[in-house]
């Protein structure tokens, strides 16, 4: 049995992505399994997937914790979630990314991958830069890595189970099977460092939540940051009036200054400001 | 700090799980900062019952009974019952449900809750469909708009039917208080807001609240949406305070609705026959409610 986890953001595909690789298997004749962590379904919100792919039927319905690969179709993503968590020594962590597989930080014996899968998307036409389509680029990248599934059958799963633009996908998917970057395992590679993580919440007694929302932090959804430039700033208060995240408080002086722990990125108070002083940058 | 124009108390945390650019989150954030610290709200099933609680964690100040999404109404008029028992002075009740549990799901429970006279605050946020399952169609979705449930496909062209008009059935409760709200006018939203805090009674909020990803826009256009709604007549601001009308925002000349409707994803397919359809209804309920306006303002006193 082999077991994939996919990681994404809301609206980017990854739920879908895993499904597809279901079909794709289907028609591979495996027997395929598929389904998301069911958590918050947000759009730019950090998305699990899971897939198992076997001869015989899978009766396993648990999440998977020790993947054979692990899909990560948001480079971001690499910084604020443990994408590589559990993954077997000699699996695979296949990223969407421009950057050489080289750049990638893995766990020992681990085969790291690289596949610019938002190029090949916009190359395609599908989606937008600020929200690229890059699920079945990814998908072809993975047949090649891991032979989980022939490109044939992808194409034909593309073919009868995306509703959109199925000529652009099955494109896509090619290209991402020939784009593919795979380094071979690196059993000496040091270990990565360990990751820091939030203290376990403290759940307070009695019926009443008092847990702040404030200690969920939510800057992971965030793919643009605004950058406020204060010497044009007027102090007329928009951004502050129109912000959903009770993301922007006031310095000493009155002026605006954003709560980046809380700020998801969403543009309004940019897109609001009179005189134009703030600025959407793309997350590095 | 210069001079804010809406109360500077923030009720609502950050961290919540909205989406980014969430109308609905901007819609509560707006409410309470409205109402103050002395105030309960009752949830039903809807987008809010999520972002409110991640367990464990909560995103208001304020207390929060979460409930079923039929019974907001019937909620507000226990916890109304409750706080006079306990001899609760001078404490807003809020129910605050979504159009699918206003509209469709919760309507007889918000009719008995005027009807009992009950003194609470009952909100609609109006997304317009059922968002937190998916985008499937509610009694408040607008003739002609794409949604999961009304596909457009071959002979299927978005939702067949006209929107339900919730405030028309509210009204004819005769509720104490009675607005349509925007975010994207806070000043008229929080206006609206202190005003019916202070009025004892049944009172409803009817708030318009985009949804990005539903409507199908860039979250950036949330509050630029939210204008032109009311600036083309889609979703004129007034307010109805014992039986009589005033419109609270006076646009002279209505936008093209054109321009609302091309704004969103969900509207693509329309021809222009079915623009031209939908601004000569968001015409003539213009011209009705500011005909009702007049006649109310000759009855008065």
């Amino acid at each position: 049995m082999i077991e994939i986890r996919f990681h994404g953001r809301g609206g980017q595909g990854a739920v879908v992505a895993s499904e597809l690789l279901a079909q794709a298997a289907f028609l591979d004749g495996k027997q395929p399994q598929s389904f998301p962590f069911f958590g918050v379904e947000r759009r730019g919100a950090p998305v699990t997937a899971y897939c198992r792919v076997d001869d015989r039927p899978v009766g396993l319905r648990t999440s998977i914790t020790a993947p054979d690969a692990v899909v990560v179709l948001d480079p971001g993503l690499l910084a604020t979630e443990p994408v590589a968590d559990g993954l077997k020594p000699n699996g695979i962590l296949l990223v969407n990314s421009p950057r050489p597989p080289q750049a990638l930080i893995a766990p020992a014996g681990v085969r790291r991958a690289s596949v610019d899968a938002t190029r090949i998307a916009l190359a395609h036409n599908l989606g937008t830069p600020m929200l690229p389509i890059v699920n079945t680029a990814v998908l072809g990248a993975l047949a090649r890595a891991t032979g989980v599934v022939s490109l044939e059958g992808l194409t034909r799963a593309v073919g009868q189970f995306v509703p959109a633009r199925p000529e652009e996908n099955r494109l896509a998917a090619r290209d991402g099977y020939l784009g593919v970057t795979v380094l071979p395992g690196d059993a000496s590679a040091p270990a990565p460092p360990p990751r820091a993580r939030p203290p376990p919440l403290v759940l307070p007694e009695g019926p009443i939540a008092s847990v702040s929302s404030e200690t969920l932090h939510t800057a992971a959804w965030r793919t643009f940051t605004p950058v406020i430039h204060l010497d044009r700033c007027t102090k007329c208060n928009f951004c502050w009036k129109f912000c959903p995240d009770d993301a922007i408080e006031f310095d000493a002086k009155g002026y605006p200054q954003i709560r980046l722990a809380y700020c998801k990125g969403c543009g309004i108070c940019a897109a609001e400001c009179p005189p134009k002083t703030i600025e959407m940058v793309a997350e590095a | 700090m210069a001079k804010l124009t809406i109360p500077a108390q923030e009720l609502m945390y950050g961290g919540h799980a909205a989406c980014p650019g969430c109308g609905p989150a901007l819609a509560m954030r707006l409410l309470l900062k409205g109402l103050g610290p002395r105030t309960l709200v009752s949830i039903p099933a809807c987008c809010w019952t999520v972002i409110a609680t991640p367990y464990p964690t909560t995103a208001l100040k304020v207390a929060v009974l979460d409930n079923a999404i039929e019974s907001t109404g019937a909620s507000i008029s226990g916890l109304r019952a409750a706080a006079d028992a306990l001899g609760l002075d001078k404490v807003n009740i809020v129910g605050f449900a979504g159009d699918g549990g206003t509209a469709d799901i919760g309507l007889q429970a918000l009719s008995g809750m005027l009807e009992r006279r009950t003194d609470a605050i009952y909100v609609m946020y109006d997304n317009e469909a059922y968002m937190n399952t998916g985008i499937q169609r509610s009694g408040a979705t607008p003739w002609g708009a794409w949604t999961t449930t009304t596909p457009v496909a071959g002979d299927l062209r978005g939702k067949p039917e006209p929107k339900k008009d919730v405030m028309g059935i509210v009204l004819a409760h005769r509720p104490a208080y009675a607005a349509t709200l925007n975010p994207a006018f806070p000043e008229d939203f929080n206006q609206k807001v202190e005003k019916a805090r202070d009025i004892v009674g049944p009172r409803f909020f009817h708030i318009f609240t985009p949804c990005p990803p539903g409507w199908k826009f860039d979250s950036a256009q949330t509050i630029a949406l939210g204008r032109l709604a009311t600036d083309t007549g889609v979703f004129p601001l007034y307010e109805v305070v014992e039986g009589r009308l005033r419109i609270t925002r006076k646009t002279g000349q209505l936008k093209p609705v054109a321009e609302y409707l091309s704004a969103q994803g969900r509207f693509r397919h329309l021809t222009p026959d079915d623009v031209t359809l939908i601004q000569a209804q968001v015409r003539s309920d213009w011209e009705r409610l500011q005909k009702r306006e007049r006649e109310d303002l000759s009855l008065a006193h």
